[in-house]
């Protein structure tokens, strides 16, 4: 496959975002920042963790979608961290649920 | 500032593979997949040995009891069965300071693309500095913040907690060490008459996918660490 013929080519010729709207992420991401502080000081009980996994999460995705430029890239750089990511989250399910069960066996 | 957005042109010494994508640049992506794993089996050890910490020895309360509270022990304030107070050993205000370093040098950062990608060697010169200082701040706060651990009583070998938070922060300073000494020698590289060359940004932007990944993980870890209670 050529370099023209390539999937890579009609994406990589997305327009990147401009200094404004650069910095305008930022300011998102500090908002977000200090939204997930209150958050973190204020009293609102079962609430709290999955709404700190969900701001922590679009945290997560404007970085990479905007700053490092995923959003504009050929997809299949999109599939390969996503299946590093979705890997890592597997790895973290299964040793809590085996360090989990083991425990809970310990205590029987 | 003037601005200018446009997709980058292809890097003058761009290495195609057959995907039709910068053989260097599939190369980092993958590097970063394969960090992810690595990260993730330090948060999974995080959060297993969170909780499931046993409180301590009476010759370690005894030794660390100021003020009528154990310090040193347990990530956050917590009350043991017999009534002995344990003062958490996490500060919260100090960390978002540095989260707040970290964010903001990643916008220094994709301005440095920014400038390499289009021309203006300035720009890239002027945040590529600025990604570095600030980087040097991070490092500074996470100095500062093992320094009082230390002074509190909490080590690498003192409990579970200790050795699993100073493995994946102290991994993840090494991550903006080796960030910062990337972006020193592309500064030092962009000082050179012939500049970075005709790939420079390529180069530059190589770095920043580096520098916002360390940026994402500690974005992770100050949610599960630090804002997530025990």
């Amino acid at each position: 496959m050529s370099v023209e013929g390539g999937h890579a080519a009609g994406a990589h010729q997305r327009s990147h975002p401009t200094v404004r709207q650069y910095l305008l992420i930022g300011l998102l991401l500090m908002l977000i920042t200090v939204v997930e502080l209150i958050a973190s000081y204020s009293d609102i009980g079962s609430l709290l963790i999955p709404i700190l996994i969900v701001l922590s999460a679009v945290k997560f995705a404007v970085v990479v979608a905007y700053f490092m430029h995923l959003r504009f890239e050929d997809p299949l750089l999109t599939r390969l961290f996503v299946f590093g990511f979705v890997l890592a989250g597997a790895i973290l399910i299964a040793l809590i649920a085996l360090f989990w069960t083991d425990s809970a066996i310990s205590n029987r | 500032m003037a601005e200018a957005a446009h997709a980058p042109s292809p890097a003058a010494g761009a290495r195609h593979s057959t995907t039709g994508i910068d053989s260097r640049k599939l190369l980092m992506w993958i590097f970063l997949a394969s960090e992810c794993l690595f990260f993730g089996s330090l948060i999974s050890t995080y959060l297993i040995f969170k909780g499931d910490i046993p409180f301590p020895s009476p010759a370690f309360i005894t030794e660390h009891m100021h003020g009528g509270e154990v310090t040193g022990w347990f990530p956050a304030d917590r009350t043991g069965p017999d009534g002995t107070e344990y003062a958490g050993v996490l500060n919260i205000p100090v960390t978002s300071a540095s989260t707040f370093v970290l964010l903001m040098s990643s916008v220094a950062m994709v301005l440095a693309v920014f400038g390499a990608q289009n021309g203006r060697p300035k720009m890239m010169k002027l945040w590529l500095f600025a990604t570095m200082l600030l980087g040097i701040v991070f490092l500074g706060f996470q100095v500062f913040e093992f320094h009082e651990f230390g002074a509190e009583g909490l080590n690498l070998s003192t409990n579970q907690f200790g050795a699993s938070f100073f493995v994946l922060t102290g991994f993840h300073g090494a991550h903006v060490t080796v960030g910062v000494l990337m972006l020193g020698s592309l500064l030092v590289g962009s000082m050179r008459r012939t500049g970075l060359g005709p790939d420079s940004g390529f180069h530059v932007e190589t770095v920043g996918l580096y520098w916002h990944f360390v940026d994402i993980v500690w974005i992770v870890i100050f949610t599960i660490i630090y804002l997530i209670p025990a």
